[in-house]
């Protein structure tokens, strides 16, 4: 098969699903790459019906779990595809594999679950997510092509603790990284990757549908939000601590939580147990114009994530005139510049966090006004989407 | 002699925790029968005033044990199980399955039907319609938790719990917040757990190179471990020379992030879950059990290691203050605080010998006084007696 490449460059991202139009920050990518006049090719592991429609082709790769007769069609169809149509990439694949120490058996496992890769001819093979790119480390050298990946935060901080070592193989290939901040890129020099192989893209937010109100403050008394996932490594615990500190204190306070997941009977069982389950709701879910009218009717952000990759719900309360208090947790403290454009405060420090939104309530309204503007102005100026693109152009490019 | 009482102890596999086949055992040595009903995890030797009713997780199994009892019941039973039939017909979601539950029971007709697990009441209140008594266990995280995270569950204990004719409280703690679902308070008794005492275990106060805290039980977060490694890093910026170990909570990435984040990997190990015998042996070596938990109905493994002689530092939750009083037969402090986690930690390694032998001791004799496996078998009958 002929390795030419075209003018027009075309980037493989790999992705475990399709993008949800919630997930800003794939959807930007890929409709900013196209603008840019680069063909986009989505290798997905699996895709539903409804699904977005993204313009560009989506290759999903078989799904080997449906039964064994589909796992030996599959796996028969894939031994074919390797040995007629990608011969040569399978044979580098294999090669590679084996320089690296891959045993027969999970090498031949490894090249059947590749051949979805090896027909396409890209100029870059970009993997999404960290782990996605493991056990796939060769991919794109067997297809000449170079090799990308993101780190989002999750990741580079928790899946190594998980799996440890697993991205052992992978650190030692010729790979061009994206992060979300400096402190990820710090982290991951760590790990012996050098400088210039890393490069900083922040998420960034659609400043147009983001824009704040000329509204200063709220008549509803002290109103909290915090947009989240319930997971643990948001901090929600903590954050239900410090505002139990308010209570005692003889601070109103209502609190909104808007996200689902797998931590609610932990969240409601914290909030009762600490006394302020009236003080909350938890919305669960919420569609994007929802969330931002439930941002609109608030004064104070709270983002207290124990990790935290950057944290695009932050920008956006930012760029909606919110108070923005945050945690430290790796990118966070980017996010926000402390004293300047918002607050940081300590992780895992309910008593400082409680602390910090007294001294906030206490600021005089032109204090607070003026870090609403530098935060406002800081977003509109840094984290806007055509800043993104180019930077993504920039990536490619270089 | 009177009749042998049939009683159906009842919480779905078998074998159950280990103190509910504690009371298992200990009730088969009196005059009753047990019968067991549910599906098989492993298989258990039982003696003979057990019987087991119980298949395994497979289609075929199920399918076995449908038609068997399906039969007897139409030629012996015919008519109860056309009532069965119609309250199914009117409650049931999947009424396959649940026969395959059920008819079982009405075949072989228990004179209790004793549910540990409150979540299952509602599907077994049936039982009242054929002359079964029903008793429910009131246990942890089915009282504690999940009706105030889960309203509809509320409204199904507020449904039903008037319908059960004794309840079996693991605590005064939870016969309170079992009330609080329309329990009524004299059918309610409160029966501890209890151990099989060993009156040969010495008093060994350890010498070790550092201070070694256990925690032990599954990976959840009602067991507040955060709270604890939150602790850790405190004692360990305080300069304690310390070793904490938790028992079943490897692979718990929350845990092992927050131990690398705060740099406690020298410190504070995650191990698998073990035996029953090697957790009893790691109970014995450590110098203090932790229970750092937000909520229990009664930890068994404070009772444990009270009598396996070993110190004992408990959050104040659930029924724990109705074994534990602070610095007399162990330790007690608030529920969500690191803080004061932490600062009796130190206290406690500072303690001489002999009060630490002092408080041992009464511990032990706490465990003597209350939680004896004999003193938990005769009440239970007692319980079930008196219905």
């Amino acid at each position: 098969m002929p390795n030419k490449i075209t003018e027009q460059k075309t980037i493989g991202i790999v992705l475990s699903t399709m993008p949800k139009y919630s997930e800003t920050f794939f959807s930007n990518k890929i409709r900013g790459l196209q603008n840019k006049g680069f063909n986009v090719i989505l290798f997905v592991d699996y895709m539903s019906t409804s699904d977005a429609d993204f313009g560009c082709k989506v290759e999903v790769a078989k799904n080997f779990n449906k039964g064994i007769l589909n796992r030996i069609w599959y796996g028969f169809s894939s031994i074919l595809s390797s040995v007629f149509l990608h011969p040569r990439r399978s044979l580098r694949l294999f090669n590679l594999n084996k320089r690296d120490g891959v045993v027969f058996k999970e090498n031949f496992k490894r090249i059947i679950l590749s051949q979805f890769f090896l027909k396409y001819n890209l100029d870059w093979l970009h993997f999404g997510f960290g782990m996605l790119a493991v056990n796939r480390e060769n991919v794109a050298a067997a297809m000449k092509a170079k090799m990308a990946m993101s780190f989002r935060g999750f990741d580079l901080y928790l899946s190594p603790l998980k799996h440890p070592d697993c991205y052992k193989t992978l650190f030692k290939k010729d790979i061009r990284y994206h992060v979300l901040s400096q402190e990820m890129k710090t982290d991951l020099m760590n790990y012996k990757i050098s400088d210039n192989k890393i490069q900083v893209i922040t998420p960034a937010i659609d400043i147009e549908f983001f824009t704040a109100k000329n509204h200063t403050s709220t008549n509803g008394g002290l109103q909290l939000v915090t947009v989240a996932r319930l997971h643990w490594k948001k901090g929600l615990e903590y954050t239900l601590e410090a505002l139990a500190k308010l209570k005692t204190k003889g601070i109103a306070f209502h609190y909104t939580i808007i996200g689902d997941g797998t931590e609610q009977e932990r969240l409601i069982f914290a909030a009762h147990q600490l006394g302020i389950l009236n003080n909350i709701t938890f919305t669960g879910k919420l569609p994007q114009a929802e969330v931002k009218a439930q941002l609109e009717k608030a004064s104070i952000y709270i983002q207290y994530s124990i990790q935290e990759g950057f944290c695009n719900a932050v920008l956006e309360a930012q760029a909606l005139g919110l108070i923005c208090v945050v945690s430290n947790a790796e990118g966070l403290a980017e996010n926000v510049l402390d004293g300047k454009t918002g607050w940081v405060v300590q992780k895992r420090k309910p008593e400082l966090l409680a602390e910090k939104i007294i001294e906030i309530v206490n600021l005089p309204e032109d204090s607070k006004q003026n870090i609403r503007q530098n935060a406002i102005a800081r977003i509109q100026k840094e984290f806007n989407l055509e800043k993104q693109q180019k930077e993504f152009v920039h990536f490619y490019k270089n | 002699m009177s009749k042998k009482l049939k009683i159906a102890i009842y919480s779905g596999d078998i074998p159950s925790t280990v103190f509910i086949e504690r009371l298992i055992a200990g009730l088969s040595k009196k005059h009753c029968e047990i019968y067991l009903f549910g599906f098989i995890k492993n298989k258990v030797d039982y003696n003979t005033s057990i019987s087991v009713f119980a298949y395994k997780n497979t289609k075929f199994q199920k399918a076995i044990y449908f038609i068997k009892y399906s039969f007897l019941l139409l030629l012996f039973k015919n008519k109860e199980k056309n009532s069965l039939d119609k309250i199914l017909k009117k409650q049931s979601k999947n009424i396959l399955l649940d026969k395959v539950k059920f008819y079982p029971v009405l075949w072989h007709q228990p004179d209790i039907f004793h549910i540990q697990w409150a979540k299952g009441l509602k599907d077994w209140v049936w039982v009242k319609e054929f002359g079964i008594k029903l008793v429910l266990s009131l246990r942890g995280a089915h009282i504690n938790y999940s009706p105030i995270a889960d309203l509809e569950l509320a409204d199904d204990y507020r449904e039903n719990f008037p319908k059960v004719d004794a309840f079996h409280a693991v605590s005064k703690a939870i016969a309170k917040e079992a009330e609080k679902y329309n329990a009524s308070k004299n059918k309610i008794q409160v029966i501890y757990s209890g151990l099989s005492l060993n009156e040969k275990l010495n008093i060994s106060i350890k010498e070790q190179k550092v201070f070694n805290i256990i925690s032990i039980g599954r990976a959840h977060w009602i067991k507040g471990y955060t709270y604890a490694i939150d602790a850790s890093k405190i004692l360990k910026d305080q300069g304690l020379k310390f070793e904490y170990t938790i028992v079943g909570a490897t692979n718990n990435i929350e845990f092992a992030y927050q131990i690398h984040d705060l740099k406690l990997t020298d410190e504070v190990n995650l191990l698998d879950k073990l035996t029953y015998d090697s957790v009893q042996q790691l109970i014995l070596n450590a110098d203090l059990l932790l229970l750092p938990s937000v909520e229990e109905g009664i930890a068994n493994v404070v009772l444990e290691a009270m009598h396996n002689k070993t110190l004992v530092l408990t959050t104040n939750c659930g029924g724990l203050s109705e074994v534990i009083k602070d610095g007399d037969n162990g330790f007690i402090v608030p529920i969500r605080d690191s803080s004061a986690m932490a600062k009796k930690i130190l206290e406690i390694a500072e303690l001489t010998d002999s009060k630490k032998e002092s408080i041992i001791e009464n511990a032990f004799q706490t465990i003597k006084a209350n939680h004896r496996e004999q003193q938990m078998v005769d009440n239970m009958l007692a319980l079930y007696k008196s219905i």
